[in-house]
């Protein structure tokens, strides 16, 4: 093991953690529902950004925003009491850095949406098409969200350097 | 019916989903579970969220068009669903928490047809939201939830 892995599961939060046997699957059921809120709530305006659903006013598309930022509040919460439980099993692997990566970029996406192009949001008129701008970050952040979906779960599988 | 199930999981299928090495086997047909739950769940998140209130703003008839998404996440999740099964489903027909969400997943996608015809039924939905929508809502969103604990804990109450 790691040393970082060897001593943060020394610890005894770490330690207090593990033995509470129900911890872990609770942990991850929430984690289970977090991705769901997250993924709908996001999806759905992703789609609009993208220039589905046209009637729904840009404005209007963002209302389930918070959900889906509930639901990434969840899924951090409970995705750091795993890392804390088992470093071990995220430290060497992969797939754990991948998706890592890929909350990264989702954030950073949603960080250029928010700050550049989000004041334009309000511009837009009702029907009208989206541009290739929102486009891409609509498509940027699909991509993100589902590819952060496949290496969570492809975690136990793949690069985990044994 | 157990001599079935026992052939189906003594198939040549399931020992390629159970017992290869490639990602491609198991692994893959898992995620693909999980990426249909995120479809499935999600759609119907905003469907009976704005059902019951969140997102005024979203005309009332345009929530027609999550349906579909809905519908494209649940085969995704049949199709996966029924490969996991097959390939271990002597164990799985008699696991009671397998049985506990397969009636919680059946249930909501019962709720979930009872709100595309309540809501959606006939022509144009008005601009409000019928009343009778929002147990229907709430019962929805109980029941997916229900349905995904229920998944996960199919790992652990053998």
């Amino acid at each position: 093991m790691d040393p970082f892995s060897a001593w943060l599961e020394g610890t005894r939060i770490s330690t207090v953690m593990r033995d509470m046997t129900w911890l872990w699957p609770a942990c991850e059921s929430m984690h289970f529902i977090g991705l769901a809120l997250l993924i709908g709530g996001a999806g759905y305006f992703d789609l609009r950004l993208l220039g589905f659903m046209r009637r729904v006013p840009m404005t209007a598309a963002k209302a389930f925003m918070p959900w889906a930022i509930a639901g990434f509040a969840m899924n951090f919460v409970t995705g750091t009491a795993f890392f804390v439980m088992a470093p071990h099993m995220y430290v060497p692997s992969a797939a754990w850095w991948a998706k890592v990566f890929f909350i990264i970029v989702a954030g950073m996406n949603a960080m250029f949406f928010e700050t550049t192009l989000g004041t334009r949001v309000m511009l837009l008129g009702p029907n009208e098409d989206t541009p290739t701008s929102f486009k891409i970050v609509g498509a940027v952040s699909l991509f993100s969200w589902f590819a952060v979906l496949f290496f969570g779960r492809m975690l136990p599988y793949i690069g985990t350097g044994n | 019916m157990p001599a079935l199930l026992h052939a189906l999981q003594d198939s040549a299928f399931s020992a390629w989903v159970v017992g290869s090495d490639s990602i491609w086997a198991y692994p893959m047909i898992l995620t693909m579970h999980t990426v249909g739950l995120g479809i499935v769940v999600g759609a119907a998140v905003v469907i009976d969220f704005r059902l019951l209130g969140v997102g005024p703003g979203i005309p009332l008839e345009e929530v027609r068009h999550v349906f579909p998404i809905f519908w494209l996440g649940f085969t995704i999740n049949l199709v996966s669903g029924l490969m996991l099964f097959v390939s271990e489903a002597a164990d799985k027909a008699t696991q009671p928490v397998f049985l506990v969400k397969l009636l919680l997943v059946i249930l909501g996608v019962i709720v979930t047809a009872r709100i595309r015809r309540r809501v959606f039924g006939d022509g144009s939905p008005g601009v409000l939201v019928p009343s009778a929508a929002r147990p229907l809502a709430m019962m929805s969103i109980a029941l997916w939830a229900g349905a995904i604990v229920a998944g996960r804990l199919m790992a652990y109450l053998k």
